[in-house]
């Protein structure tokens, strides 16, 4: 097994089976590193824990919904910060942020009263939201508080609203991919199948793993919505509470996150027969493979090569415009868990730049596989990373960018490698025609970025240059371009506009909520 | 000082069949290079383009690479296949997207006859299931629930 041993570990033996160097001729049988174990003892990880993976990637994304934290009022830290997915209806979900606020007297005398107390009051602080999660945390779970008859009682006093209890506490699996497992179940176990959804078209699918960052599920939402399907459900990006009751009713699961939500598609396939279709949302290629299989699984693929056709005449030229100046720049893939297989391959063929390194915090050795599968040779896969690795695979590497989180991301900038944020973007969507030339453009952004160049001085001891003007990104990106290139006329930068999304809720399908009815209902 | 490591075990012992990864690598291994070179470059573009064979557990990665890849050889040997349950047109359609790949990148398959096209993606087969699942290295294959 070609296994990585990086020097900052060699005081922690058990992480060498944590990375491996794809060689020449390595395959999924002799390359692949250990994954989703519990983090070493001493290893500082980057992961989050299970109560995080399942109310914020998985439950917070429902837009109708009070999401309220059973526990401390730390663990709701993340809500406002980090996250960006987005809703139309006005983002209720990201602005209104709920917690129990726990404190030391609770932990001794019980905080099932203060849970209570708190639901009732959120609702009525909150007439328009009549549906709600209760998400509980390491230290309610400690103590025994029964969320799940606390939100029964509610129920019972209150008819008219509906709440969903999830046990995941912080504690509840190595990382946060513990909550996400637990949520899914949960979720099928509970609510589907309480609700008999109105059906509009002949072709229903369950949009599933998705989680409209920035508007990606929006995104999507309006090529199937062109094809004449109706999505009865979207797990969770952008989903209502009562759609996502109702996936039973769907002829066909469409998976984009597989890591986070393959476990309620693999339970409605054995509860309700309803078949799994993996697909990839990131890529001209993967993307128009995948419209195309969902076209022929419904015998509708001519309108998904209608929708292909025009996309890629209308964007394929921008993205080319970038390929060219991205060919050959190295590239670290370390995000959280799917996009370093959404996204290995695609990138490489389509905007010409070289996979060095694919890492997951909490990935499994399953996303392992597909990363490793879809990445190039020399290629170092790192599972659960430390941040001291993660500096040392920086040096060793020399990157052009790395495509992160925010935390690692930060740290790369310290050493002078730009990163792009590869959950939440910098400029997305990223999902979509247009969305992966806004991609492209955030890498030539960063690469080329002037003041980046400008950072590589110290003006406390390296001599300015004052003999020559301001480098600007085109001047950088085109020095070394051959001039039919450089002066096509056939190829253009981004010509999209700063908010995508906004035309797209103008359209105004049924299934999205009126525009004016949100900001009325402020 | 004492030195304090920390063990980490697997819940599942792997692999789950040595003996079948072993026989399965044989097999390959003894394949000429002609074929070799076919298999590879068709097991390249799966692994590249497609998620269907990364099932999390391994009986139904079996599952996955019997029902797609079954319809594929007959697609590609020109025999004809109509989708019977919603179960059967999903892996249809992952069945005709490979069809048409290997029939745009892999010229050598015109030359070839129905019965050569259905023995070479029997090896292709058998090659995904050991990659996939039988020399797999992925030790969650084996865990019993989802």
């Amino acid at each position: 097994m070609p296994y990585h041993e990086f020097d900052c570990s060699k005081c922690l033996p058990e992480r060498k089976k944590h990375a491996v160097t794809k060689g020449t001729g390595d395959n999924l049988a002799t390359a692949l590193p250990l994954g989703y174990l519990n983090t070493i003892p001493g290893s500082i990880s980057e992961r989050g824990c299970a109560y995080c993976g399942a109310k914020h990637v998985i439950g917070t994304p429902m837009k109708d919904v009070i999401h309220m934290s059973h526990g401390p009022v730390g663990c709701t830290y993340d809500t406002w910060q980090t996250k960006r997915y987005i809703s139309d209806n006005n983002n209720f979900q990201l602005k209104y942020t709920f917690a129990t606020d726990v404190r030391e007297k609770h932990i001794v005398f019980g905080a099932e009263g203060l849970l209570k107390q708190n639901i009732i009051e959120a609702f009525k602080a909150c007439p328009d939201i009549k549906r709600m999660t209760i998400y509980q945390t390491c230290a309610t779970a400690l103590i025994g508080d029964d969320i799940n008859a606390v939100a029964a009682e509610v129920m019972e006093e209150m008819p008219d609203v509906d709440i969903f209890t999830c046990n995941s506490p912080g504690f509840g699996g190595p990382s946060q991919s513990g909550g996400h497992h637990k949520i899914n179940i949960a979720w099928i176990n509970d609510k589907v199948g309480n609700v008999e959804p109105e059906i509009t078209s002949d072709y229903v699918i369950n949009y599933v793993g998705e989680y409209n960052i920035q508007g990606d599920q929006e995104v999507m939402l309006d090529y199937f919505t062109r094809m004449g399907i109706q999505v009865l459900s979207t797990f969770t990006g952008n989903g209502t509470y009562d759609g996502l009751r109702a996936m039973h009713r769907a002829h066909l699961n469409v998976l984009e996150c597989a890591r986070s939500a393959e476990y309620i598609c693999n339970e409605l396939r054995v509860r309700y027969g309803i078949p799994r279709l993996d697909i990839d949302g990131f890529g001209f290629e993967p993307l128009s493979q995948s419209l195309r299989k969902i076209g022929m699984f419904f015998g509708i693929e001519d309108r998904a090569e209608k929708i292909i056709a025009e996309e890629t005449a209308r964007w394929k030229p921008e993205l080319d415009w970038y390929k060219e100046r991205l060919k050959g720049k190295k590239v670290c893939l370390w995000p959280g868990g799917s996009k370093l297989w959404h996204w290995a391959h695609a990138i490489e063929e389509e905007m010409g730049v070289k996979v060095v390194s694919v890492y997951t915090k909490f990935g499994h050795q399953g996303d392992m596989e597909k990363g490793i599968a879809r990445c190039g040779e020399d290629a170092l896969a790192i599972d659960d990373p430390n941040e001291l690795e993660g500096l040392e695979a920086l040096e060793k590497l020399q990157p052009d960018i790395i495509f992160t989180g925010k935390r690692p991301g930060e740290v790369a900038k310290k050493v002078r490698v730009p990163y792009l944020n590869a959950h939440a973007y910098h400029n997305g969507p990223y999902k979509g025609f247009e969305g992966w030339v806004r991609f492209a453009r955030d890498i030539y952004n960063g690469i080329y970025s002037p003041m980046h160049q400008l950072s590589g001085l110290d003006i406390s001891k390296d001599e300015i240059p004052t003999d020559r003007g301001f480098v600007t990104q085109r001047m950088l990106s085109d020095a070394k371009l051959p001039e039919e290139i450089a002066k096509s006329e056939s190829l253009r930068r981004y010509t999209g506009k700063d908010d995508i999304i906004a035309d797209l809720r103008k359209k105004n399908p049924p299934y999205f909520t009126p525009i004016v009815k949100a900001e009325a209902a402020e | 000082m004492t030195k304090i490591t920390y063990k980490v075990t697997s819940e599942h012992p792997f692999p789950a069949d040595a003996a079948a990864a072993a026989a399965s690598l044989a097999a390959y291994e003894a394949l000429d290079d002609v074929t070799k070179a076919r298999v590879d470059q068709m097991v390249d573009w799966i692994m590249k383009n497609c998620l269907w064979q990364f099932h999390s557990r391994a009986w139904d990665r079996k599952r996955q690479n019997e029902g797609i890849l079954g319809i594929a050889a007959k697609l590609l040997a020109g025999e004809p296949f109509t989708p019977e349950t919603p179960e059967d047109r999903c892996y249809w359609v992952d069945s005709v997207t490979l069809q048409r790949a290997y029939q745009a990148t892999c010229p050598w398959l015109a030359t070839m006859s129905k019965d050569d096209i259905k023995a070479l993606m029997k090896e292709l087969h058998a090659r995904i299931d050991y990659l996939t699942v039988t020399g797999s290295l992925n030790e969650e294959l084996t865990d019993k629930h989802y």
